[in-house]
């Protein structure tokens, strides 16, 4: 074993750059799978540290699957079940808080964003958990405008015990004062600051209502337990989950797509990534034709020429799949510290750091050396049956590939129509499926293509410049291999394809939001809380606030948004109460399915709810359907009346739902989203001014111009078009390896052929030229199959996105069609350079002596 | 029985009308140490010659005994073991790999028949020193000249102490001077080391080297020429010729 | 120096050989008193003589090709047919290669750096034998060909036997 090691180690020596390339493919494949992979956990977990906070403390929790607060009488509820011993029924919102709340300095960045309001009775809750005060009392019955804060949390707002806090609440801005210091926080999660139940159930403007019972039990017994769990489920009912709170979860699912998608595109990395080991090998296997012959002959049994060439790959792959973790996790990390600072300001969330699971790490190494073994398995193989005459062999021949020509034609067919079959199914699961058969169908029929493409191609080309008869002996080379070329050409293909495909998407995708972008925030003027989308974080306005804004002079319409969430088959969904009169004023809705008068109509006078793509997607509903939405007191029957997508909500589940309804079967009154028209002719300064006098108890609000949130908008797309862009770029290295790999090979194996021509007068210009115009067939028939792949992929993918839920129509992308054809030639005459020169610099005695 | 014994051996590739026969009726035997050198003008059939004797290919009819195993009746494995235990190659091109030492080359058989590394390496470096390589134990292939790289492949031939070493043009890549030491070394390795040299080439002076030529022609042997060098007279006859000559 | 069979030679010979050229004035006796010893003879070289000399040092050595005794077998093997020519080139080769074996063994027990002039002479012998070899080849291969035209005839001599000089040391 140490022998193979030793030679396959050196044969990688001999070849740095070679080998260093090669590996790098697999190293951004594995990249990719796993960075993406560690990063979206974190998300995750970011959006579940709040609710992580009380649990573990306790025996049991038990919230509404809604996430919204029910009456306090389910705490008793929970009490009478036998084997429960105490409960605390408390209310419990997370704050969050406007940028720069506490410290007021833009420059440093905030560690607070949040905090999470409890609201307990003082006695009960001691019952159930123990509080160490440190200075001053803990809450009492009867108290009013107090709290007790940790001492973490008053260090950070620089309070002392008798001083106010002033939070941002649904009546306004409150004052607290502090009267006892609770040690530090140790749980990850919100800083809590406790008020009485009362003074909670005031400031959030829910009398009477609770959304947390703890409960501790009688017994240390896992099965009895798990016995009372069940017993305290059957008592309190279906829409109570005995867990914690689950505020965002809406937004989850959103994570879950972009991790698929992340995941999808390492996948093709990695795809890449075999393909540009394989024609390596491939080169490899070539090259050391006589050195195989040689072993063979000296007493090398097949299965050791095999081993050889696979623990190069051994090699190669664990090399780049180590380099690949850790460079992913780097990248993750540079990721998380990039978003973090939008995370925080956008979402409201404190994002950790890269999470790594055992079960990841698995994958990645078994994807990343898997696919390279399985990668060098074939030329291994065709390694291994090189014969041992071959050593005593003198001239340089072909190498004998199976032709299987007829046989992986009708295969690729096959997988051709398979391809084209998920296209019309438009299944989701079956379209990213479908995209993989597209391109193994291609490459499997590529062969039998090449000849024609080839002749087609070099015709074009001894027009443009090949005048000499240069073209035909490239075309006459490539046809001679058509399996080498097809393969080589693959990777020009993939990597074409990629950016086709990602072009094709973000078209489709900008011209959507771009239109929905217009049409949702069209409105002069936004009242944006901390955080846009997870409106469960946020603390939205009474009332009050709507009415003052009213009462400007200048206003002409003010439409909210009011929040509750719920689940529907057991899809957590935001739930999201419109005024439809003022919200088609100032907003809109872009409708799929249903029309817009009667559905606006009727989520009016009766239980109608207009759902999203996405929604309907994952949730599984149909427009007309009757559907079961699960309130904090049970469960209430809707009709969906349309299918329909506003800009900021198009990303998560999300129902839309009359502000009477939404009041009437949660219990919401509480603003989260304004949207403000003016007057015509109104004087936009004295609004304004108007404005922050009418928010100044509500400092969770900012004012902004409606015009300045879509350019807003409209800059995170061009950042995200040119991320992608960029990755594509990046892709597209590996393939120029590839190509470089193959024109070398052929160099290698006509040495004495361009010698011979040389010898009988040649220039070296030509011997170039005829590389060069090798290279660049090639890369036109990379680029053909390229683009085909690409429109084929980019129509999947914007399927696959409708198929989610997304509001988007396919727009085909001309321009991006003309960046990648000029893309693949320059990269055929780039991936030339190498190969040329060394042809044209061959010796010409040497290359006819070489045997 | 000699070492190597061939019993109507016959060849022919292809089929039919386009049928090529390369060897037929070849009847050949080689003792340990001896050194038999194959002539005959090119297509005449020695490199298939060759090629049956290593069991590289498969006679189309007849045997091929080394040491008393018919090679017919080995499979692919059990082939291979022998090659890798009973014969060494010598090639036209060295064919060493270019990456390894002279002594990691030399030690490959050796390796690759599972030997432990140390005495791998120290059995290598003792048949480089037979071949006179001892200085160059740690060059590379391309830090060698032809000769000294032919050298190295004849201790890799050497190594696993085969009965049988099989050349195919051992010199045709080499000047003159080279040539002469490596017919030298692989007289040595018959009429020395006791093992049975077999040697195609279209050389007559390196054949000179040899104790016996065997001409083929047409894919028969035509001719068997021994070329004792204990023969009594005939120091008389050189005298006689150079006389003739001077 | 080099082979002994270039340089042995009986003393009678001496005498005669030394008597001729005297006889062509090539070389004079020198007055020598000799009372002592047996029978000695100085004689020096004339200026003839040295010209002469001279002139043989300053003359290409001319090779005889056409006369071949193998090519006589050869020929009568074809025109008869006893021995098979086949049979004539394989003993005459086994010869060769026999010569050259023995050629090259000497050779290579020769010590470059006292006997290099027994080298040269022998790598002399050991090329002309692989070019002999070489034309056997060529023979062999072409002894169809041969066959198949006319056999060259003795011709009538008109003339006296023709002569080619060589009046040489050892021919």
């Amino acid at each position: 074993m140490s022998t193979y090691l030793t030679l396959a180690l050196r044969y990688l020596n001999g070849r740095k750059l070679r080998t260093s390339l090669t590996t790098l493919a697999i190293v951004f494949g594995v990249l990719l799978i796993f960075g993406m992979n560690t990063v979206m956990p974190a998300f995750i977990g970011a959006f579940q540290a709040n609710a992580l906070a009380m649990a573990g403390q306790v025996d049991a929790t038990i919230t509404s699957k809604s996430g919204e607060a029910f009456p306090e009488s389910v705490a008793e509820t929970v009490a009478a079940v036998a084997g429960v011993r105490v409960v605390s029924g408390t209310l419990e919102r997370g704050i969050g808080l406007p940028a720069d709340f506490f410290d007021q300095d833009p420059a440093t960045a905030d560690r607070l964003t949040a905090v999470t309001l409890v609201g307990a009775v003082p006695d009960t809750i001691r019952s159930i958990a123990s509080f160490n005060v440190l200075q001053g009392r803990f809450l009492e019955a009867g108290d009013g405008a107090v709290a007790v804060i940790t001492e973490s949390l008053a260090d950070e707002a620089g309070l002392q015990l008798g001083d106010t806090l002033s939070l941002p609440t649904p009546i306004g801005l409150t004052d607290l004062t502090i009267v006892g210091l609770l040690p530090q926080r140790l749980l990850p999660g919100n800083e809590e600051v406790l008020v009485t139940l009362s003074e909670a159930q005031r400031l959030f403007n829910v009398p009477g209502q609770i959304n947390v019972v703890d409960a501790n039990f009688d017994t240390a017994n896992e099965a009895a337990r798990a016995q009372i769990e069940a017993d305290i489920a059957a008592a309190v009912g279906g829409s109570f989950t005995i867990g914690v709170l689950q505020p965002g979860a809406e937004i989850l699912t959103n994570i879950g797509t972009a991790q698929r998608i992340f995941t999808l595109l390492g996948a093709l990395g990695l795809l890449m990534g075999g393909f540009i080991i394989f024609n390596t090998f491939r080169t490899i296997v070539a090259e050391r034709r006589h050195d195989i012959g040689m072993l063979r002959a000296i007493g090398a049994s097949r299965g050791t020429i095999t081993g050889l060439i696979l623990i190069e790959g051994l090699i190669q792959g664990v090399v780049g799949t180590a380099a690949g973790l850790v460079l992913g996790y780097g990248m993750g990390w540079l990721a998380l510290a990039a978003v973090s600072q939008i995370g925080r300001q956008l979402l409201n969330i404190q994002v950790g750091a890269p999470v790594v699971t055992p079960g990841l790490v698995v994958l990645s190494v078994t994807v990343g050396v898997g696919v390279t073994l399985l990668a060098g398995l074939l030329p291994a193989r065709a390694a291994s049956r090189v014969t041992p005459l071959e050593a005593l062999r003198p001239s340089i021949g072909a190498l004998a590939w199976r032709r299987i020509a007829g046989l992986s034609f009708w295969a690729g067919v096959v997988l051709l129509a398979g391809a084209a079959a998920a296209l019309v199914t438009g299944n989701a699961g079956l379209l990213a499926l479908g995209s993989f058969l597209f391109i193994g169908g291609l490459i499997l029929i590529a062969p039998a293509l090449v000849n024609p493409i080839a002749g087609l191609f070099s015709r074009v080309l001894a027009l443009a410049f090949a005048r000499d008869g240069t073209a035909q002996l490239a075309e006459g080379n490539l046809s001679r291999q058509p399996t080498r070329a097809a393969v080589t050409s693959a990777t020009t293909m993939i990597a074409l394809a990629i950016l086709v495909m990602a072009a094709g998407l973000i078209t489709s995708l900008a011209i959507t939001f771009t239109e929905m972008l217009e049409n949702s925030l069209s409105s002069d003027y936004l009242l944006v809380p901390p955080t846009v989308a997870v409106w469960g974080v946020n603390t939205g306005a009474s009332p009050t606030l709507a009415e003052d804004l009213r009462a400007v002079d200048g206003v002409d319409v003010v439409s909210s948004l009011r929040f509750a969430g719920t689940q529907i088959n057991d899809v957590a969904v935001g739930l999201l109460g419109i005024e439809p009169q003022a919200y088609t004023q100032t907003s809109g809705l872009a409708f799929v399915e249903g029309d817009p008068e009667t559905a606006f109509r009727e989520i009016e006078s009766g239980r109608g709810l207009i759902i999203n793509g996405v929604l309907q997607a994952s949730a599984g509903v149909k427009m007309g359907d009757d559907v079961t939405l699960l309130t904090p007191t049970g469960t209430v029957t809707y009709k969906v009346v349309g299918i329909a997508s506003d800009y900021l909500n198009a990303k998560t589940t999300t129902g839309y739902l009359s502000q009477a309804n939404i009041a009437a079967d949660f219990g919401r009154a509480e603003d989260v989203f304004y949207q403000i028209n003016l007057k015509p002719g109104a004087d936009r300064a004295a609004v304004e001014a108007a404005f922050k006098q009418a928010l100044q108890p509500y400092p969770q609000f900012k004012l902004v111009s409606g015009q300045e949130y879509v350019d807003q908008n409209r800059g995170i797309f061009d950042a995200a078009f040119a991320g992608i862009y960029a990755m594509v770029i990046f892709l597209a290295i590996p393939s120029l390896i590839a190509m470089i790999n193959t024109l070398a090979i052929g160099v290698i194996e006509r040495t004495r052929e361009i010698g011979m021509l040389r010898a009988v007068g040649a220039a070296r210009s030509q011997v170039q030229t005829v590389i060069l115009a090798e290279a660049l067939i090639l890369a036109a028939i990379g680029t053909a199959f390229g683009l085909l792949t690409g429109l084929y992929l980019g129509y999947m993918a914007t399927s696959a996105f409708a198929a989610l839920g997304f509001p988007v129509t396919y727009a085909f992308p001309g321009q991006a069609m003309v960046v990648a054809v000029a893309v693949g030639l320059l990269f055929g005459a780039f991936a030339a350079i190498i190969p040329a020169r060394q042809a044209a610099r061959l010796d010409i005695i040497q290359a006819l002596r070489y045997e | 029985m000699s070492l190597i014994q061939t019993e109507n051996l016959a060849k022919v590739y292809g089929t039919g009308d386009t049928a090529v026969t390369a060897l037929s009726q070849v009847n050949l035997k080689v003792d340990a140490g001896e050194f038999v050198a194959v002539m005959g003008p090119s297509g005449c059939g020695k490199s298939t010659l060759m090629h049956l004797l290593g069991g590289l290919d498969r006679p189309t009819q007849g045997r091929v005994m080394i040491d008393g195993h018919d090679l017919g009746d080995l499979p692919d494995q059990a082939l291979t073991a022998l090659r890798r235990r009973k014969i060494g190659f010598i090639f036209q091109f060295f064919n060493l790999i270019p990456v390894l030492n002279a002594t990691e080359n030399a030690a490959l058989p050796l390796l690759l028949d599972g030997r432990p590394k140390a005495e791998a390496h120290r059995q290598a470096q003792a048949w480089l020193a037979k071949v006179g390589l001892g200085d160059r134990q740690h060059h590379r292939p391309d830090q060698l000249s032809g000769g000294q790289q032919q050298r190295v492949a004849i201790a890799r031939a050497l190594v696993a102490e085969p009965a049988l070493v099989l050349c195919d043009e051992p010199t045709g890549n080499l000047d003159s001077r080279s040539s002469d030491e490596i017919a030298g070394v692989l007289r040595q390795a018959a009429n020395e080391w006791g093992r049975a040299v077999v040697m195609v080439t279209h050389d007559p002076r390196i054949a000179a080297y040899a104790d016996r030529i065997v001409f083929l022609k047409d894919g028969l042997v035509t001719d068997e020429t021994v070329l004792d060098p204990q023969k009594s007279g005939n120091s008389a006859l050189i005298e006689t010729r150079m006389k003739a000559m001077a | 120096m080099g082979g002994e069979q270039n340089w042995d030679i009986k003393p009678a010979q001496v005498y005669t050989t030394l008597g001729r050229l005297e006889e062509a004035g090539l070389v004079a006796e020198e007055p020598v008193e000799a009372p002592a010893g047996p029978d000695k003879r100085v004689y020096t070289i004339t200026a003839p003589g040295r010209a002469s000399l001279n002139e043989w040092l300053g003359t290409g050595v001319e090779r005889e090709h056409s006369r071949d005794e193998f090519f006589i077998k050869l020929m009568l093997a074809l025109l008869t047919g006893q021995p098979s020519p086949q049979r004539l080139i394989q003993t005459q080769r086994a010869a060769l290669y026999r010569d050259l074996h023995a050629v090259t063994a000497q050779r290579n027990v020769a010590d470059p750096k006292r006997e290099l002039a027994k080298i040269l002479l022998l790598d002399k012998a050991g090329m002309h034998l692989e070019a002999d070899l070489r034309w056997l080849d060529m023979v062999e291969a072409r002894l169809d060909e041969v066959r198949r035209q006319p056999l060259p005839e003795p011709e009538a001599r008109p003339r006296g036997r023709p002569r080619k000089s060589a009046e040489m040391i050892g021919s």
